[in-house]
């Protein structure tokens, strides 16, 4: 077999499947043609050199198969900007839970500062693999389907944000919608967390406060998780969404207000750490959450005060948008 | 950095991309072999990589711009020729080049003005 045959061969190997024999057929006929012209030129046949040099110039197969292919490329420039947001808001959120999971094996587990990060920084390495892969096929099928040809013909302008809204944008508001869903999959049971709380000799408990209010927090984080749609997908429904802000603001306080009578949040169980030393510890912990609790109730609290006088100046002094 | 050559290089590909289509489908008003096509664009000043050329014809059949048939001629040949709805897209596109050159050259010639 000479050159120019695997030379064909080789583009026909990556060309599509029913036309394959035929775009072969034809290029073997044109290079044939090129190498006759030249050596017409040349009123010599070519050496070995310049047959390598016409090949050359005609393209790599790789790359002369791939232009019969009706993909020219697996994710083109139309969906491109909305597959580098989602990565970027995925990524944002990996790099979130690396540092909870950092700070969680920090705190809890007693493990040393650097040891925390090496051991959340190999965990967070294969999500970011994991993720990145998922989102790049989800945009590969979705260029596929010719996404976002309807999309960019069909948004809406007048459901783009008010410049003056001081809310959120839309990164903040995939975060929550993030961390909304994955602690109501917590919360249900659907998943665990890869980490117990407690140590060696320990474990840490919620108080039965938690079980009592199941369900007033399940619907309060469901909610907010709404008021995060809302907020990210149709940041122009500003009356719901300050409905919803109110609700969960007030509801949000009343159920820290019930949470806090209960007194104690978390239990120490010692499996091994005596029991004088574990109701230490227990005492410890409920005194840094009951500080906890009282910071976010004030937080809370003034973040609502601020909404409510949002909304009454937004009511007085601007003509309400349709 | 970018070289002012490599910038210009770049640029004079882009814009000449634009114009292959037009060209390849004036030349096929005439059924053309495509080794033949290539040098016949080269010698009007509008040169196409072969691995760029071949699989353009075969996208403009697909899309029923071209017609094409293997004929024997010492061995076997695909010729091509502009169809009939090729020959409208042609009228078309030759009006809308028109219409882009005359827009340029005002815009050109106004800029070239003190």
């Amino acid at each position: 077999m000479n050159l120019v045959d695997r030379y064909v061969a080789s583009i026909r190997r990556n060309l599509p499947g029913d036309r394959a024999e035929d775009i072969a057929a034809e290029l073997r006929d044109l290079l044939a043609s090129r190498i006759e012209d030249r050596e017409a030129a040349l009123d010599r046949p070519l050496n070995g050199d310049e047959t390598k040099a016409v090949l050359r110039d005609f393209g790599h197969p790789l790359v002369v198969a791939a232009r019969y292919r009706k993909q020219q490329w697996l994710i083109g420039p139309d969906v491109f900007p909305f597959y580098l947001s989602v990565l970027r808001i995925v990524l944002a959120i990996l790099a979130l839970v690396f540092v909870v999971v950092a700070a969680v094996n920090l705190l809890f587990h007693g493990d040393h500062l650097l040891r925390a990060l090496a051991g959340a920084l190999g965990g967070l390495w294969m999500s970011a693999l994991i993720n990145v892969a998922n989102v790049t096929i989800v945009f590969v099928i979705l260029e596929r389907m010719g996404f976002p040809a309807d999309h960019l013909r069909k948004w809406d302008p007048g459901q783009l944000a008010d410049v003056k809204d001081k809310q959120p944008g839309p990164w903040e508001s995939a975060i929550e919608v993030a961390l909304g869903i994955a602690f109501l999959l917590w919360w249900t049971g659907l998943v665990h967390l890869p980490f117990g709380a407690g140590g060696p000799s320990f474990r840490i408990e919620p108080a039965p406060i938690f079980t009592q209010l199941y369900w007033p927090i399940l619907t309060l984080v469901a909610a907010r998780l709404v008021h995060s749609l809302i907020q990210g997908l149709r940041p122009r429904w500003w009356r719901l969404r300050m409905l919803v802000g109110a609700a969960t603001a007030v509801g949000g306080i009343a159920l820290l207000a019930l949470i806090y009578r209960a007194g104690r949040w978390a239990i120490v169980v010692p499996n091994g750490m005596p029991a004088d030393k574990a109701a230490e510890l227990q005492n410890s912990l409920n005194l840094s959450l009951s500080i906890a609790i009282v910071v976010i109730a004030i937080v809370w609290s003034v973040q609502c005060l601020l909404g409510f006088y949002r909304l009454w100046r937004r009511g007085r002094f601007q003509p309400i948008p349709a | 950095m970018v070289s002012e050559d490599n910038l210009f290089e770049k640029l004079r590909v882009e814009l000449r991309r634009g114009s292959l289509v037009l060209a390849v489908l004036a030349a096929l008003r005439e059924e053309r072999y495509g080794y033949t096509l290539r040098n016949i664009l080269e010698e009007a000043g509008l040169p196409i990589e072969e691995g760029a050329l071949y699989p353009l014809l075969r996208r403009l059949e697909a899309q029923g711009l071209l017609t094409s048939e293997w004929r024997e001629e010492g061995r076997s040949k695909r010729f091509y020729r502009l169809s009939t709805d090729g020959a409208a897209i042609l009228a078309r596109l030759h009006a809308e080049w028109a219409a882009i050159g005359a827009s340029l050259d005002r815009l050109l010639t106004k800029d070239a003005k003190p």
